[in-house]
């Protein structure tokens, strides 16, 4: 009640106030922001026969609007408020309208040097560091289902692949006439959780993260850059004697090179973190102990092709990630598989009321199934989906080349992409054996409306992209496991802004791997041996109308399920009609 | 740098990396874990012949090559009680592995010979040995405990429908969980839920525990001959501090489980056979009167001032015919030995 005042009165505060603001200047205030209407009605496939309980169609629905207010009190402030006011389809009279403040910022500049800003931020600083990664199967994905990225995406958060968190920051930089160039500094602390009551007695502790980042331009061709970050947990802000320090540090080397034709980037980076619980003892009058002390390094040498007129790029490289290398603010995954998370859509079927487990359409559409905090200890990773590099770039444990090329002939006519990647694990689990990885990932789109001079868009694309682990040794451990998703897709502008869209999207998983069980220090406790053999799929068709870039209607029909083959689970299939209109104010 | 000093450099540090860790692997072996089962150490008991009325206890010992689901029975050869302690690991470990003589559920063990199997999941072999309980637990250790071994408390107040028929609101010692005597609540009341309830004063005002520490803990005796299937007892705790415990002279119940009170319940269906012991957290209590703005619910073990045990049945006349299959039943909700622990349940002191 108190929560539902204070948000009204903030909202009123902040809409009068800005009225009083507009009549006085207008450019002081201004808005934008993003509204949606999404409508979703799933059903089970008529020829499914084993499930009678649950019902045969389901719908759902929303309007939203997230309107950012901007106001500019200074020239050199801005104050920054995200509302949003959501209206459930089938709420009657305000019952089920929610209106929340979903962001708020000040953001400004001092003296025309240092700039800071306070409230809602979004971070990142490098790929061992602090990075937000992208989840599984999301590269080279079809257009027709980015409507669903979209929404995932900006529900959580996910901006550039940077973590928002909730602090300050600031940064500033100095230019030099001799020894380097330039100096530039950023600094943020912020709290990634607070203290909250976990029963009548307990209150767990402030989860912090502070960090920083230096970068040197030395000369022309050379920058070095360093970075630090630490999370870590304020023991007397809760009961727990108990916190976790994560410090990760970081430096890299980055030497280019360009002339008129191609440019060359160079980089050396290289870091190690340490990760232990500290044990306050102050009541007891005996000093502070540690345990669980875990210190690891990491190590990549990154070479980048580019040719100006962006017709190739080239990346290839060389890897080595510590099996001891932990980086909360790096290693945290979107997708949440811990227990207790179930899927939006029909998570229970069969007339057994078995818990549906989650399939390719679920990562794809469901934004309830990601994460927005940052996780201490490795987070549970399904390794059906994403085995190779299941903590993107930071995964622990890996050692290995990769390769990543992009080819665009120069009209664009056709666009290719290609990633592989070798690798194998540092130190056996459970075994002295290694695991090797081979990761083979392309795609192609065909411009056909630019190949033939046509005014309207028409485009095939298609992507596979391969995962292979293997473990070989005694028979009781060994691993064989291989996925592969495939994709396909047209998209055809029948009249000016008008596309007819088709996808189909499939994805197997055959073999055998081990999942790996951790206590709450993120120590392996056990190997649970796991066989898969299933096969998601997505057949999509719809149609798309595009007002103009960032404003569009979709209205489209997915007839999705998955099959397993010698598993505990029974099949499913369902399908989906689904309509959504974006403005992006 | 020319090419060649680069690729030194480089090809070093590769060099260095690859002899940086270690470790042989991470975790525990797999082969160990998906392997043969072996036996590295037998099965050993700390006490042989324990005492547990002097709190000793008994510890297991064993150790495997891998971690598995085992569980340890301890059998009374006399009482036929049973105590279970099961876990999933590769050391049971005596100093965590422990028996403070309680069964995992009633009868209670005696002084008798008891013999223990562990056995380990997948695994046909059983491992065996045997312990003579010197002297039994008691269970009189508590932080209130109303056995009514003495009679009915002087200041406790019974009320029941005195319309009903064979109403057992009285003390018996015919058939007690413990001691000699106990309450007996039951009769039959076909058209009305409530038959009855046993109010009794507490002050337990210094004491240190939370709601979530407080155990209450209560003897219940059913039979399923002829079962009466909509039986059920009522807990109720008055955390009323303002009004006495028998305020009204004229009534026969307590008046401080008022609906304007700070009051706590739970349910607790009876439908078994025999004496079980119920144990609930205070915590999970839920309020009376969850919606009345005017009381206060903030849970203090303190300031508990009176339980109600209030026997019901689903009514069963035809004028009241919401369970008809009990129509000319008896209701039997018996109870013994209520006593609040403290930390954990009786049946896990």
């Amino acid at each position: 009640m108190k929560r539902s005042i204070l948000l009204l009165l903030v909202f009123f505060a902040v809409f009068l106030s800005a009225n009083n603001l507009h009549a006085q200047n207008m450019e002081n205030i201004w808005f934008d922001g993003l509204s949606r209407s999404y409508f979703a009605r799933d059903a089970i496939d008529k020829n499914v026969t084993d499930d009678t309980l649950s019902a045969r169609n389901i719908s759902n629905g929303y309007n939203l609007l997230d309107l950012n207010t901007h106001v500019n009190p200074l020239k050199d402030i801005e104050i920054f408020a995200q509302l949003r006011i959501r209206n459930s389809f089938g709420s009657f009279f305000g019952s089920g309208t929610e209106i929340n403040v979903r962001q708020l910022r000040a953001k400004g500049v001092i003296n025309d040097k240092i700039r800071f800003s306070v409230g809602d931020l979004f971070l990142k600083q490098n790929k061992f560091t602090l990075y937000n990664y992208d989840e599984e199967l999301t590269g080279y994905e079809n257009e027709m289902l980015k409507p669903y990225r979209d929404i995932i995406h900006y529900e959580n958060f996910y901006t550039e692949n940077r973590w928002r968190l909730q602090g300050i920051q600031t940064d500033f930089s100095f230019e030099f006439d001799r020894f380097i160039r330039s100096l530039s500094f950023d600094l943020f602390v912020t709290r990634p959780r607070g203290s909250s009551q976990i029963n009548e007695t307990t209150y767990s502790s402030d989860l912090l993260l502070s960090g920083g980042s230096m970068v040197s331009q030395i000369n022309k061709r050379l920058s070095l850059s360093t970075n630090y970050i630490n999370l870590f947990e304020v023991a007397s802000s809760g009961t727990n004697n108990i916190s976790v320090r994560n410090p990760v540090y970081d430096m890299s080397l980055l030497h280019y090179f360009a002339n008129d034709k191609y440019q060359i980037e160079q980089k050396l980076q290289s870091g190690f973190s340490q990760r232990y619980w500290l044990h306050s003892e102050i009541e007891n009058g005996i000093s502070d102990s540690t345990s669980n002390d875990t210190k690891g390094m990491y190590f990549e040498f990154d070479n980048k092709y580019l040719e100006k007129d962006s017709t190739i790029m080239l990346t290839f490289g060389y890897r080595y990630v510590d099996p001891n290398f932990r980086s909360s603010g790096a290693q945290t995954r979107r997708l949440n598989y811990a227990e207790g998370t179930s899927n939006k859509i029909y998570p229970i079927y069969t007339n057994m009321s078995l818990i549906r487990p989650a399939s390719v359409f679920d990562l794809v559409t469901d934004d309830h199934l990601y994460n927005q905090e940052l996780a201490s200890t490795l987070m549970v990773f399904n390794p059906i989906y994403s085995n190779v590099l299941p903590y993107g770039d930071a995964t622990p444990n890996r050692t290995g080349i990769y390769l990543m090329t992009k080819i665009n002939t120069k009209n664009k006519v056709v666009i290719s992409k290609i990633n592989a990647g070798f690798y194998k694990e540092v130190v056996g689990q459970g075994t002295s054996e290694k695991r090797k990885f081979g990761l083979l990932k392309g795609a192609f789109k065909i411009n056909f409306h630019k190949w033939m001079k046509w005014e309207k868009e028409l485009s095939l694309a298609s992507s596979s992209e391969s995962e292979l682990t293997r473990r070989g040794g005694e028979d009781i451990s060994s691993i064989n496991l291989f996925s592969h998703q495939m994709n396909l897709s047209v998209n055809a502008e029948l009249i000016k802004k008008f596309f007819i869209q088709a996808s189909y999207k499939h994805f197997s998983a055959d073999g055998n791997e081990f999942l790996t069980q951790r206590d709450n220090y993120g120590n392996i406790t056990y190997f649970t041996s796991t066989q898969i053999n299933q096969k998601d799929h997505i057949l999509s068709c719809g149609m798309l109308y595009k007002f103009r870039k960032n404003v569009y209607a979709n209205i489209n029909y997915n007839w999705w399920g998955t099959k397993f083959t010698d598993q505990p689970y029974s099949d499913y299939k369902y399908n989906r009609l689904i309509f959504i209109l974006s403005v992006k104010l | 740098m020319n090419i060649k000093t680069k690729l030194i450099f480089i090809l070093g540090l590769v060099c260095f990396l690859c002899n940086c860790t270690k470790m042989e692997f991470e975790g525990p072996s797999i082969e160990n874990l998906y392997g043969d089962f072996e036996l590295i150490e037998p099965l050993k008991i700390t006490n042989k012949n324990p005492n547990f009325s002097s709190n000793e206890q008994v510890g297991f010992h064993c150790v495997f090559n891998k971690p598995v689901e085992w569980e340890i029975r301890v059998l009374g050869l006399s009482t036929s009680a049973s105590k279970e302690i099961s876990g999933f690991s590769s050391i049971i470990d005596s100093n965590i592995v422990l028996w403070n003589g309680g069964p995992s559920q009633l009868p209670f063990f005696s002084e008798e010979e008891c013999t223990i199997e562990l056995t380990i999941e997948n695994e046909v072999d059983t491992l065996r040995d045997t312990l003579t309980i010197v002297s039994s637990k008691t269970y009189e250790d508590g932080i209130w405990l109303e056995n009514f071994e003495d009679g009915l408390p002087s200041d406790g107040l019974v009320h029941y429908n005195s319309d009903g028929g064979a109403m057992t609101f009285s003390l018996a010692n015919d058939d007690a969980l413990l001691g000699s005597s106990y309450f007996k609540m039951g009769g039959r009341v076909n058209w009305d839920w409530p038959l009855g309830n046993l109010d009794l004063p507490i002050n337990i005002t210094n004491i240190n525990q939370n709601s979530d520490n407080l155990y209450i803990n209560i003897g219940i005796l059913s039979d399923l001959e002829d079962l009466h299937t909509g039986q059920f007892i009522n807990i109720l705790i008055s955390e009323e501090t303002d009004t006495p415990f028998n305020d009204n002279l004229n009534n026969n119940a307590s008046d401080i489980f008022e609906s304007t009170m700070e009051v706590y319940k739970i349910k607790v269906p009876v439908d078994w056979d025999g004496w079980q012991i119920k144990s609930f957290r205070y915590s999970d209590f839920e309020p009376v009167s969850p919606n009345n703005q005017d009381i206060n619910f903030n849970m203090n073990p303190n300031d508990i001032k009176g339980i109600r045990i209030s026997c019901q049945a689903c009514p069963s006349s035809d004028g009241n015919p919401i369970c008809p299959e009990n129509f000319g039943k008896d209701v039997r909700t018996d109870i013994d030995h209520i006593i609040f622990t403290s930390n954990s349940s009786l049946l896990d002191q």
